[in-house]
């Protein structure tokens, strides 16, 4: 929340003063090679997907470079089932879901095993609980938000959702869709523990209800009849503490900015192996609504 | 033998220096025998005292500015007397100066000292035509400033919670409004500012870098006045005057800024800020009452707040400042005074959806009392001895948060109050050990106690760069003692007069400082709060060593200085990766301590006298950093390393109503990391640095031109030839001209003056930073964005009245 805070005083300041933003080109250095690796695997009814990549020059401006010969699977280890997923393009590998088939189920454990030129890269994940999403309102916006309506997007949505009171912090990630198009900016990314806003570390802090600035979905997006989504996703606390982290990397700008620092990876790089992975893995429980604004 | 004993009797001279238009205390006034080297220097409340043999003595007193004034004084007995300095008329006359006021910076044993009045600060350009205490410390040698709407200054490579600021005694945690683009000391209150980077004497701690002691000026004690100015801005206004002739007087002086309220007729319906605030105001005031001869009262206090709001978010900040002081003359070589301070720095913060009952609420704040009985022991004439005392008292609250889901639902995360108290003792004494050596020599010690009631958090070891953690809670009780520090700090400085134009300095100072500001953004945002030294958090330490020659030239007109320093410092602060600094109970396991080190040489070149008159200071500097974890364990530059770093400030009185002024700074652009990579997760671009080096980088260097130009109004000019037309006037209409000359009777006092200003003269858009980012919607597309704080020429005009 620090971070939406700051930035809202920079937009101000911004407007105030005479402050400018100039794209410039500079040369840098090139780094050394690393395996990307992507995996945020959910209980969604729905093809799950693995990337393994590798960095990439900072102002590359092709898709990420792909590891096609990677030996990628996901297991189960509180049953023992293993997931072996396959290459398809752009890096991805996928597990088709079957119609009764899931892979992440509540409460089990799961290690994920890359093996590439002979080194297996690891990591695990428990598959957490997610909140209890209630419903979505869309309205017109009556000065509620950043400001008044325009004519044409003048709707607003908010959530509606709980959390389970337990005296146990748990992370989400809302992902807000309009027309299944998924808010992707560096400043749509809305995380939170319990539901507050993220913004107190391992208290015991249920909410219950969710409070804003969680439950403000992407102010002044909608039009009538355009769909809202939104989907809670669990996260585990070091993923959320990712999302922070990369939330101040991609949007570093401006006069609070951090000094930039590498973000953290919980992917195990083997001893011996002459590359180093990074990337996150995550087990999501994931809840789902839906609702056409009008 | 007669005569040798009669020469052994003395008596002393003692008493205060004022200026003879409003009264005010004339601080750094000397008063000395002519002719002899035997003499000292007015205190900050314009308290002298000089010890002479019994005879009769030309006595001079003077200050630069004002015209020097002599007496004959036959010292049969202690005399207690107060001197009354005239102002010089204007610059452009030709005055005769006396070398006493002119060489204080060869003779005086203090070094690493730069001192300003409020009439030089005045005249120099101003960004938004708004004269600004903390931007004209900028321009002074070895001090710098990460980039425009930076709140505060770093000295000497030191952090910006290094500095002591001093309003009037009491400590001001927050020195910015508006961000940084503007200092909370109102000009119109503000007498005397006086930076000490080096050589600091024991009467001072707390700090570890500088020392900016601000002093307010007592109101005019002659005769109501009324100043102000109306700028871009804000308005200023300030109200002066006796309440008892000579024995009473007060200063009440205010601002207000309107940027928002100018701003919103042009504000479209659908902006954003068109239902916004923001907006700082301040006030300051103060009163002094002289009970007799011997006491002498002051109280004053300041407060000031920047709101900023928008529908579903509002923010405010401000400080509160409060002193009160007792001027005690015990004798006429014993001068007490003591001070007690109140000072609050606080901020709110919220999200509220109104019609839904949802709110999130954010508080912290820091209240500090002060008490310091300061002693002034004016032994001899070769001795000055200081010594005193002093207890702070730190009570902070690191946060409070209310989050309300619904009507009458809520929950609070309220984390326990800190408490802490330091005690200092301290001497120090000047000693004019030879014609042509004085040496100050002293100790401070100083002692920390971190109290209960509250909790000590006790953390366990974990991976490099990592949380530490959490071990085990303690509770403590009331006042009981959780964590102590005692440190010594010895202070010395050293003066060498080589000839009557230069001399030779030195000195060497340790500072202990127990509190710290947790900040890890590039400007210093107005959430960040001060954190005391704790069980896990030890005070920051500095030693420092410099050198000075300095030389003048030209009968004074010319001082120059070259000095070099050296500081390393011991536990100061730095972040795990990815450190949480804000309602955080266990914040204290993600901060670093590590060491420091700067040092540099400062090269200053002022011009005192003529029309042309200004400075150009120079420093080349490095500073750095050593962190366990950060940056493969090796040295790194730190965030505010500027290589070089180039001031020029120049004023020229063009005829007595024109006055013309200009800045030009140049500094080397700050470190920054960048990454030489990317990767990708979750569709994001995220920057990456396989190398891990910290400010591996420097952004592009800063400069900037600023002109300037002030119209001082003749009013008796204005008035004869206002006059003299409704003369004529009159006369055709066949009215009485008897009353035509009252106006320029009541008015021809008064003073108003047009300032003109143009900030960043050649448009140059200054890099504040440099970032990377992924361009709008094309999640291959990565660039690089320079971000300038000023990205355009800011002319300004400001109209100053005061009558």
């Amino acid at each position: 929340m620090k971070k939406s805070v700051l930035f809202t005083l920079v937009i101000c300041i911004i407007t105030f003063f005479t402050s400018c933003e100039d794209v410039i080109q500079i040369k840098l250095d090139e780094g050394s090679k690393l395996y990307v690796i992507d995996a945020f695997v959910n209980n969604l009814r729905e093809d799950q997907k693995i990337r393994v990549i590798t960095n990439d020059n900072y102002f590359s401006n092709k898709e990420a470079p792909p590891v096609t010969n990677a030996l990628v699977i996901l297991e189960d280890a509180t049953t023992g089932q293993q997931y072996t997923f396959n290459y398809q393009s752009n890096g991805y590998y996928v597990y088709p879901i079957t119609a009764l088939d899931t892979i992440a189920k509540l409460n089990h454990n799961y290690r994920l095993k890359v093996t590439i030129e002979g080194h297996t890269y690891t990591s695990t994940a428990a598959q957490k609980r997610t909140a209890i999403l209630d419903t979505i309102i869309a309205g017109i916006d009556q000065g509620a938000g950043f400001g008044p309506a325009s004519k044409d997007s003048a709707y607003n949505c908010l959530l509606y959702a709980r959390d389970i009171a337990d005296n146990k912090p748990d992370y989400y990630w809302i992902k807000t869709f309009r027309n299944d198009t998924l808010f992707a900016g560096s400043g749509e990314i809305n995380i939170c523990i319990d539901g507050t806003g993220g913004v107190v570390i391992d208290a015991p802090q249920d909410t219950i209800k969710f409070t804003p600035p969680s439950t403000l979905l992407s102010f002044k997006q909608y039009k009538k009849y355009n769909t809202c989504k939104v989907q809670i996703h669990s996260l585990s606390r070091e993923n959320y503490f990712f999302f922070i982290q990369m939330q101040l990397q991609i949007n570093n700008g401006g006069l609070f900015a951090t000094t930039p620092e590498n973000v953290k990876t919980n992917i195990i790089t083997p001893e011996g192996a002459r590359t180093k992975a990074v990337g996150r893995f995550n087990m999501a429980s994931v809840v789902e609504k839906k609702i056409i604004v009008k | 033998m007669a005569l040798n004993f009669s020469a052994q009797e003395k008596f002393t001279l003692s008493g205060y220096i004022k200026d003879a238009k409003n009264g005010e205390a004339l601080i750094g006034a000397t008063v000395y025998k002519q002719g002899s080297q035997i003499g000292g220097s007015a205190n900050e409340y314009g308290f002298f005292s000089i010890t002479l043999p019994k005879g009769v003595h030309i006595i001079g007193a003077s200050l630069i500015g004002y015209k020097t004034f002599t007496i004959s004084v036959n010292l049969n007995q202690n005399i207690n007397k107060t001197i009354e300095l005239n102002e010089e008329r204007t610059q452009l006359e030709e005055v005769e100066v006396t070398a006493e006021q002119e060489d204080r910076n060869i003779k005086s044993v203090e070094m690493g000292v730069s001192r300003l009045d409020i009439k030089q600060i005045n005249k120099i350009p101003a960004l938004f035509g708004e004269v600004d205490v903390v931007r004209v410390i900028q321009l002074l040698p070895g001090v710098t400033t990460v980039g425009e709407g930076a709140s505060g200054f770093n000295v000497r490579g030191g952090n910006i919670d290094q500095n002591l600021i001093l309003l009037d005694e009491a400590p001001v945690y927050n020195s910015s409004h508006l961000f940084g683009f503007f200092s909370v000391f109102n000009p119109d209150a503000v007498k005397d500012v006086k930076l000490i980077k080096g050589g600091i004497p024991a009467q001072y701690g707390g700090r570890v870098s500088s020392i900016l002691d601000i002093r307010m000026k007592e109101g005019n004690s002659k005769k109501l006045t009324v100043s102000g100015g109306i700028g871009t801005i804000f308005s200023r206004l300030s109200i002066e005057g006796p309440i008892i002739k000579d024995k009473m007087s007060f200063i009440i002086a205010g601002r207000r800024s309107y940027i928002d309220a100018l701003l919103k007729p042009f504000l479209k319906s659908t902006n954003p800020l068109k239902n916004s605030q923001f907006y700082f105001y301040d006030l300051t005031a103060k009163i002094n009452y002289r009970i007799n001869e011997k006491n002498t009262v002051f109280a004053s206090g300041y407060f000031g707040r920047d709101v900023f709001g928008l529908s579903v978010f509002g923010f405010n900040w401000g400080n509160a400042t409060g002193t009160v002081r007792w001027n005690h003359i015990i004798n006429n070589k014993l001068f007490m005074n003591v001070t007690g301070c109140y000072s609050n720095y606080n901020y709110y913060l919220e999200f509220k959806l109104q019609q839904l009952n949802q709110s999130f609420k954010w508080k912290s704040n820091i209240i500090n009392y002060s008490i310091k009985p300061d002693f002034t022991y004016y032994a001899d004439s070769k001795n000055t001895i200081r010594f005193g005392m002093q207890a702070l008292m730190y009570d902070f609250l690191p946060y409070n948060a209310v989050g309300q889901f619904e009507q009458g639902s809520s929950v609070t995360f309220k984390s326990a109050k800190r408490y802490g108290i330091e005690y200092a003792v301290y001497a120090g004494n000047e000693n004019k050990i030879l014609p042509r050596l004085t040496l100050e020599y002293g100790l401070r010690i100083s002692t920390y106690q971190y109290l209960g009631k509250g909790k000590a958090y006790y953390y366990g070891d974990t991976l490099l760069n990592e949380p530490l953690p959490l071990d085990s809670i303690a509770n403590f009780k009331n006042g009981q003692i959780i964590k102590s520090y005692v440190n010594p700090e010895p202070r010395f400085s050293l003066n060498y007069v080589i000839n009557s134009q230069s001399s030779f300095k030195a000195s060497y100072n340790r500072m202990a400082q127990y509190l710290q500001l947790i900040s890890n953004t590039a400007a210093s945002t107005p959430l960040d709060v001060y954190t005391i030294a704790s069980n896990n958090l030890k005070p920051l330490i500095a030693d420092q060593g410099s050198f000075g020659y300095f030389r003048n030239f030209k009968d004074n007109m010319f001082e120059t200085s070259i000095e070099v320093y050296y500081k390393y410092l011991q536990n100061q602060l730095d972040y795990v990766d990815n450190a949480n600094l804000f309602i955080n109970e266990t914040v204290e396991g993600e901060l670093l301590q590590g060491l420091g080190r700067a040092y540099g040489a400062e090269f200053y070149i002022k011009k005192n006298k003529g029309k042309l008159n200004g400075w150009i200071s120079y420093t080349l500097s490095k500073t750095e950093r050593l962190m366990r974890g950060i940056s493969n364990d090796d040295w790194f530059l730190s965030r505010y390393d500027r290589t070089h770093c180039l001031n020029t400030s120049v004023n020229y009185d063009l005829t007595k109503q024109w006055n013309l002024s200009a800045n030009f700074v140049y500094l080397s652009g700050v470190p920054a990391s960048f990454p030489n990579s990317r990767i990708q997760i979750q569709s994001y671009n995220i920057p990456y640095n396989t190398d891990n080096i910290r400010n591996n980088y420097r952004i592009t260097p800063y400069h900037r031109l600023d002109v300037g130009a002030t119209y001082n109004v003749n009013m008796e000019k204005h008035w004869v030839r206002k006059s003299k037309r409704r003369a004529k006037l009159y006369r055709i209409i066949g009215k009485d001209t008897d009353n035509i000359d009252i106006p320029r009777k009541i008015f021809r006092n008064h003073e108003s003056s047009w300032v003109f200003s143009v900030y960043n003269v050649y448009n140059r858009r200054n890099a504040f930073s440099i970032f990377f980012r992924t361009k709008g919607d094309m999640p291959t597309q990565t660039e690089a964005v320079r971000f300038s704080v000023i990205g355009s020429v800011v002319p300004a005009i400001t109209y100053n009245f005061k009558f």
